[in-house]
């Protein structure tokens, strides 16, 4: 037998699992955004061009300034809050790890309520202190609450920089070279920080840009359109053929903007070196943040928690305008909002969020573990860009794809969660295969076992934490998903969220805060202390 | 001028203490090793002495200012110190040649003056023709050279080595050390070199300190550390050793009932548990005991014998063949009390 090769066993494996994965790929993902393109080239040949000059333009202006704006400041946030945790530590800074991904398990468009809720006219704030925030509604808190929205993405992207790649060795080693702080920050951490900006950056403009449920909730009252709610005005709310036209050309613009974007910060990134893993210190100083760390806690209070809670008060108040003190509550809006057509799609919703994170999170292992080697670097690269593709153009790409055969069917929601999904469950599936030694594999089959035993004994137990972890945050987003739902949905296919949206859209705000109260905090409930403990130790 | 002075320096986070009340010292051209297992305190002395961490009581001076003490904690850029990091520490986006240059220019030197003398320096390490290499490109011994010579740009009154040779080959390992021995002969400046390698700590140091748990046990010269261990755990540290239950009247050892007498007369009579390193006793001779096991290293064989006084290891020069079981003679030349 000759050594160095893979038996013929594990050559057939590997092959099927390849084709597995390129057929659910191209399924998903490849047809779906070449049928997208297509019909984009059709209409623009059709002079869909007007599509822009009817509003389109404004919509993807708007769109493009508030990512930016939005983009500068969670740059701002999210690089402040690593810092504390990554270099200024001290006590409490395992906690304020987890805190600062909070705002990424509550659904856009709850935050986005919860927001209205808190520091709106008639929210808390009003209430408590008679102070709302000006231009809540509009494109200021589409800004605003972007930022808080996305600033997470940016903090875990710089904050595992500072702890790997601008290791806090490598900031002594030019303090004791003769550098002050000033130069050492310039010469060694910035530059080592720069992919993690950029990159964060590139991620946190996409998401914004991207986002429909805060734009949903503080743009369309205010007459304010971007290309997401455009997109969704136009599909769901419109019977105009001439709108179909426009919401294809505004979809392909929006994935152009999107990859774009993660291309250019792809290209700006490339030259860099890659991250050397190495154990970073803790400095571990206690006391010394013990000031930031409270300013910290109280932007998260502010941005995330007061927001929630706002929501489940006005979900227990009984009416719009009464203060949500005691006296006014009322269980009427939870027992409305649990009374009624509330089951079906809260049985759909979690079926499909379970389905959904299953798959993807098979999926992923297999193209995880495919794309090991060899062509590694360009599957990795295509599964990021599924991630940055929109919702909304992954949407209108599933309908004109498959809609033919599958409208008004769950199975189209599903293909669409799963070509957006598919990407997440990849990037942690992919991180704990290459964590994985390959000489436990290589141990495993020179003990005797085959490479189904050694699957199922070897890699899947050493693998079960991050699995778990990809499963639970893939079930999450599914639970929490509307972009894509609003789009897709039709009767008897409606989830939680677009029941959610379709009752705020009416306008009964107290129904709406108890059903979005119970769309977001089972779930976070559930998937908080599991998420803690799979974080990196 | 003493290069460095600690006086009573402590670290603690919190509860925890790091360093428990640090007093040692290096003249110029002094190498001091620093001996100890991992855990001991080795690094944390060391990053106090560079300014990485702070002291919570204590001083530290270097080349006679006070860097660390009350009221006072100077930044690492303002000690005249350098550090050569366990885990290099070579920021990953600059070359060799702009690694050792990056100290120069924070000195002040012009940019083509600093790349001039860093490519010197790198030549002094031979790393020549290696100057364009990053880190992802270059070897751990590269990467120790690299990481060395930058250090060496400092121009430093104190040198600190956290375990350099930790990662390194064996061939590499000696290379780095003569030439830490030969930088500091040319700079006259003092090193304190942290390892966990008794080996290596012998054979750099003019001073080797004993560390545990933040303490130091013992400091001595290389002979004093490894022939007057000062406990039991001091005498495993620094090499090879036996521990053995014997009873000396009028300078002779009595092991069981055989009498062998010591090379160098012991002063107290009685019982006494004393260290016996490999080559304080040899085979043949008035004692018996029983062969346990044997050893072959290449210049000497190490033989573990049964005796009525315990288990010991003897080194006999060349090769020797013992059968386990076989009744052999040897001789007890030289042997240090432990405390009990």
């Amino acid at each position: 037998m000759r050594t160095g090769r893979s038996s013929a066993g594990d050559r057939r494996l590997k092959g099927a699992t390849f084709a597995l994965v390129a057929a659910a790929l191209l399924t998903v993902v490849g047809f779906p955004l070449f049928d997208l393109l297509r019909t984009t080239g059709e209409a623009l040949a059709d002079g869909g061009a007007s599509s822009y000059r009817s509003g389109g333009a404004i919509a993807v202006a708007n769109s493009v300034w508030t990512g930016a704006a939005a983009t500068a400041l969670a740059l701002a946030i999210g690089t402040g809050g690593a810092w504390l945790t990554e270099r200024v530590g001290g006590r409490g800074t395992k906690a304020l790890r987890a805190g600062m991904m909070l705002p990424l398990l509550v659904p856009p468009f709850v935050t986005a309520l919860g927001w209205t809720r808190a520091f709106g006219p008639g929210g808390l704030s009003d209430d408590a202190f008679g102070l709302t925030l000006p231009g809540l509604v509009g494109p200021l808190g589409i800004v605003v609450v972007s930022a808080a929205h996305v600033a997470p993405l940016v903090y875990l992207v710089v904050a595992a920089a500072l702890a790997s790649r601008a290791r806090p060795e490598l900031e002594w080693a030019a303090r004791s070279s003769g550098a002050g702080p000033w130069e050492a920050f310039r010469r060694v951490t910035l530059p080592l920080l720069t992919p993690a900006l950029v990159g964060g950056g590139a991620l946190a403009f996409v998401a914004s840009v991207n986002s429909f449920g805060i734009p949903a909730v503080l743009g369309i009252p205010a007459g304010f359109p971007t290309i997401t709610t455009r997109i969704y005005q136009d599909l769901a709310r419109s019977a105009d053929p001439a709108a179909f036209s426009r919401v294809v050309v505004l979809a392909a613009t929006l994935l152009v903007i999107a990859l774009l974007a993660v291309g250019a910060a792809d290209a700006a990134t490339r030259r860099f070196e890659p991250a050397r893993a190495g154990a970073s210190h803790e400095p571990g100083r206690a006391g010394r943040g013990s000031r930031w760390t409270a300013a910290a806690w109280t932007y998260l209070a502010l941005t995330a928690a007061i927001p929630v809670v706002a929501l489940v008060l006005t979900g227990l108040t009984k009416a719009v305008g009464l203060p949500a003190t005691p006296g006014n509550w009322t269980l009427a809006n939870f027992a409305e909002a649990l009374g009624g057509g509330i089951w079906g799609p809260a049985g759909r919703s979690l079926l499909l969020a379970g389905i959904a994170a299953t798959l993807a999170t098979g999926l992923g292992l297999a193209l995880a573990a495919v794309s090991r080697r060899g062509v590694a670097k360009g599957m990795a690269t295509a599964a990021t860009l599924t991630f940055a593709i929109p919702g909304s153009a992954l949407a209108v790409a599933v309908l004109l794809a498959w809609g033919p055969w599958l409208r008004d069917t769950l199975l189209l929601i599903l293909l669409a969660y799963l070509a957006k999904f598919w990407a997440l469950a990849h990037r942690a599936a992919a991180g704990s295969l290459g964590s994985l030694d390959r000489d436990l594999i290589r141990a495993g089959r020179s003990s005797g076992a085959g490479p189904f035993a050694v699957l199922r004994r070897i890699v899947v137990p050493i693998l079960r934490p991050a699995l778990t972890a990809a499963w639970l945050l893939v079930f999450l987003f599914a639970l929490h998903e509307l972009t894509m739902s609003s789009l897709l949905y039709g009767p008897g296919t409606e989830t939680l969220a677009v029941v959610t949206l379709n009752v705020q859209q009416l306008g009964d705000l107290t129904v709406t805060a108890a059903l979005a109260v119970l769309l977001t905090v089972p779930g976070v409930l559930a998937v908080v202390p599991l998420m803690r403990r799979e974080r990196r130790p | 001028m003493t290069a460095l002075l600690l006086d009573g320096a402590r670290v603690s986070y919190g509860h925890a203490e790091i360093l428990a009340g640090i007093d040692l010292s290096a003249e110029p051209g002094e190498v001091v090793a620093l001996l100890g297992p991992s855990g001991s305190g080795k690094t944390t002395l060391l990053f106090a002495v560079a300014g990485f961490v702070p002291l919570s009581t204590g001083r530290i001076a270097v080349a006679g200012r006070d860097v660390s003490g009350p009221g006072v904690h100077e930044p690492p850029e303002r000690r005249d110190v350098a550090f050569v990091f366990q885990s290099y520490a070579l920021w990953p986006h600059l070359d060799a040649l702009e690694t050792v240059a990056f100290p120069l220019r924070a000195a002040g030197r012009d940019p083509d003056a600093a790349r001039e003398e860093a490519g010197r320096l790198l030549r002094a390490v031979g790393m020549a023709g290696l100057e364009g290499r990053r880190p992802a490109e270059m070897s751990g011994g590269q990467q120790q050279r690299v990481g060395l010579a930058r250090a060496l740009a400092r121009h430093a009154a104190v040198y600190l080595f956290d375990e350099p040779t930790a990662h390194l080959d064996a061939a590499t390992r000696r290379a780095v050390q003569a030439e830490v021995a030969a930088r500091r002969a040319d700079t006259g400046a003092a090193a304190v070199y942290a390892t966990h390698d008794a080996d290596e700590a012998l054979a750099v140091a003019g001073r080797v300190a004993l560390i545990r748990d933040g303490r130091l046990v013992q400091v001595g010269s290389p002979a004093e550390a490894y022939e007057q261990p000062v406990d039991r755990w001091a005498a495993e540290l620094t090499g090879p050793v036996s521990v053995l239950e014997i009873e000396v009247r009028g300078g002779i050892a009595v092991v069981g009932s055989e009498p062998s007498t010591l090379a160098e007369p012991f002063p107290d009579d009685g019982h006494h548990v004393v260290a016996v390193r490999p080559d304080w006793a040899h085979l043949g001779g008035p004692l018996t005991a029983v062969a346990v096991e044997s050893w072959f290293r290449g210049p000497h064989t190490d033989v573990r014998l049964d005796t009525p006084g315990g288990a010991i290891v003897v080194r006999s020069p060349g090769r020797v063949m013992l059968r386990p079981g076989e009744r052999v003679n040897w001789t007890l030349r030289r042997v240090w009390p432990l405390e009990a």
